[in-house]
């Protein structure tokens, strides 16, 4: 997947990039408006990610020229503006998704995946690593081909970790995910404790193997390489 | 009172004092008038009687009409050749007793000294008066009457710009970010007002927006700043790294997590001050509440929680969505968050308001400073201590009665939704629990 990062903060650019870059995406970078349309209109890309605030204009007109000029490819806004209404006209204006900064860099990663299912795939919604299958419509969790009975949010979790394979996931980035908006005002550790450890169990009971490792103090890991052993 | 009123009460009280004094100036010069001319006149006569006299003719008892006496004198002349004497002419005299002027000269004719006398009777001071005081009663209440109408009518047309003004003050509305716009006018003061008041809103606007401006943008300055740190945090921890190391990542991300957190209820909060979230809908509040149920069922589940709901079906209050959402999720939350394992959430929801019950240890402070920003029952714990301001704001934008209470181990909030007809005895209301509040304070 090709993408465009249109984004002045350079730093978080390069993290993006970085990230991005890990999971085997070709990306590219923009620091400016103009910068942007020059790539846009030369090259193309799968997606991109469109910061609103830029130094020689808003990304909102940058999304009427992607939209003018019939340019493909989804894209996902990243703003500091996060309220609702804010959102919504970034979606009416044709975006496809809208993350809100600070994000974290697994969710962005997410978001793009989920886009990408939604979009680009035939029909196909089925995400799977070895001996697991995950059905994104219809939101079955099979091992080994045998159904196993998951609530949303276990789902959800497990779903997330397979598309950030191999990467540290934090706490506060897996309470994200799953709760949105509405993780403020809880202590969400326990709770993200409390939900892995159930899908370990189910898991485990299924006969899947145990791919989540905690890491130290900082949150859970996806390891691919655990099932080898 | 009205202007209007004023400015005739003024012109009423200074006509009522003016007439009496008015009245004695004009009286006192119509009786000297008329003294003085009969006085000249009973002169006149005495000169008359005094050339008969010299001419040898014996003069009548009358001359022109008036009385005449002439007396021969024997001493010397009086150092006055003529003199006035006045009888019965002052105000003390009765209506009934007539003034009488009598004039006195003096000649010497022919070697001998005579005193020729003569009087004649006035119009008495009272009488005038009498006859003017009618003409004054009748003057007065007509130019009274005048003042009245006039300045009900003129006070119309010269106000009409100050009420113009007055309707476009109460029209403005900072939040609109609309210069005041105020008709012209030709009365030097109004004209003032108009600059001074334009110059003003003006200026408030100006200030207002950039204030606004500044506060959000601050918040929103910040957030990229932390979208940086948090990835490259995040970039961090997929290097090879130790298990001191980690931790140390690890309560860096936590700051940053409650940096974010802090930051987002600020926005929030400038927001609510700055009246943004004015757009209010009828909603479906049993439809918003028992969906943000959903959202937090697994985490109610994960603490073990009993929660009882006594939700009526299809509540409808009058409010901004998205303030409603923040409102009952602060709320929840609260309820979840400060709660014991096994314990109990008891919800009731109707028409009228919420009430929210939950178990949980004692407040350390009392619970009516829990609504004060940064105020938390556990200073150490996770949370920010913005979540209960954000309510009480939300409530007041509202007109929503709100009440903390922390009674036999239960944690107790209720929000009572005021009719915008109910609007002001809700504030009446809040104004006692103050009151009450205060009182408690007091007493510890």
């Amino acid at each position: 997947m090709k993408i465009l990062v249109v984004e002045d903060n350079r730093e978080l650019a390069s993290s993006i990039y970085d990230y991005l870059a890990g999971e085997n995406y070709i990306c590219e970078l923009a620091f400016a408006a103009n910068e942007a349309r020059e790539k846009l209109l030369f090259f193309t890309y799968d997606c991109i990610i469109l910061d609103l605030m830029l130094p020689d204009g808003n990304g909102l007109e940058l999304l009427d020229f992607i939209k003018a000029e019939r340019i493909n490819g989804f894209i996902l806004i990243i703003s500091a503006k996060g309220a609702l209404d804010d959102k919504i006209k970034g979606l009416e204006e044709g975006a496809d998704d809208y993350l809100t900064k600070p994000f974290h860099l697994p969710e962005l990663h997410a978001r793009l995946r989920a886009i990408h299912r939604r979009k680009n795939l035939n029909g196909n919604n089925i995400v799977s690593f070895n001996e697991i299958t995950l059905n994104t419509n219809t939101f079955e969790l099979k091992i080994h081909g045998k159904e196993l009975d998951a609530t949303r949010k276990e789902f959800e979790l497990l779903l997330y970790f397979l598309v950030n394979k191999n990467r540290v996931l934090s706490r506060q980035a897996i309470a994200n995910h799953l709760w949105g908006d509405y993780t403020d005002n809880l202590s969400n550790v326990d709770f993200v404790y409390q939900h892995v450890k159930n899908l370990r169990k189910k898991i485990n009971s299924a006969g899947g193997d145990d791919y989540i490792d905690t890491i130290y103090g900082l949150g859970y890991k996806f390891n691919t390489n655990k099932g080898l052993h | 009172m009205k202007l209007a009123d004023k400015f005739t009460l003024w012109f009423l009280a200074i006509i009522l004092l003016v007439t009496p004094i008015s009245m004695f100036t004009t009286l006192s010069n119509i009786r000297y008038r008329i003294d003085n001319s009969e006085i000249e006149r009973l002169k006149a006569v005495n000169n008359e009687v005094a050339e008969q006299l010299k001419a040898g003719i014996a003069p009548d008892q009358y001359s022109q009409g008036r009385p005449i006496a002439i007396q021969k004198i024997d001493g010397i002349l009086p150092k006055e050749k003529v003199q006035v004497q006045k009888q019965k002419c002052d105000s003390t005299a009765s209506v009934t007793d007539e003034c009488r002027i009598t004039v006195s000269s003096y000649y010497t004719i022919n070697g001998v000294n005579y005193q020729v006398s003569s009087y004649n009777y006035v119009t008495q001071s009272n009488q005038i008066l009498k006859g003017m005081i009618l003409t004054a009663i009748l003057k007065t209440l007509l130019i009274a009457l005048a003042v009245l109408l006039t300045v009900r009518v003129v006070s119309k047309k010269i106000l009409s710009p100050f009420n113009q003004t007055l309707k476009s003050i109460q029209k403005f509305s900072i939040k609109k970010k609309q210069a005041l716009r105020l008709t012209a006018t030709n009365t030097k003061e109004f004209q003032e007002l108009n600059q001074f008041l334009k110059k003003m809103t003006d200026k408030a606007v100006t200030e207002y927006s950039q204030v606004k401006e500044f506060s959000e943008n601050a918040s929103h300055e910040l957030q990229t700043p932390l979208a940086v740190l948090r990835s490259k945090l995040e970039l961090l921890t997929e290097t090879d790294i130790q298990q001191n190391q980690a931790s140390l990542i690890a309560d860096m991300q936590n700051a940053i997590e409650k940096l974010s957190r802090i930051n987002h209820s600020l926005l929030l909060l400038t927001k609510l001050e700055n009246q943004e979230f004015e757009a209010t809908t009828a909603i479906n509040f049993t439809k918003q509440t028992t969906e943000l149920l959903t959202i937090y069922e697994d985490r109610i589940t994960i603490k073990e929680l009993k929660v009882t709901q006594l939700i009526e079906p299809n509540i409808t209050v009058s409010i901004n969505a998205a303030l409603a959402d923040m409102l009952f999720d602060n709320l929840l939350s609260n309820a979840i968050r400060h709660n014991v394992k096994n314990g109990s959430i008891f919800l009731e929801i109707n028409q009228q308001g919420i009430l929210i019950k939950n178990t949980g240890p004692e407040p350390v402070f009392p619970t009516e400073e829990l609504f004060q920003r940064f105020k938390k029952s556990n200073q150490c714990s996770n949370s920010v201590g913005l979540g209960l301001a954000i309510v009480k704001r939300i409530c007041e934008l509202n007109n929503f009665d709100i009440q903390y209470i922390y009674e036999q181990g239960y944690h107790i909030v209720s929000v009572r939704f005021g009719s915008p007809a109910a609007a002001t005895s809700a504030q009446a209301n809040k104004v006692t629990t103050e009151e009450a509040g205060n009182k408690i304070v007091t007493l510890e």
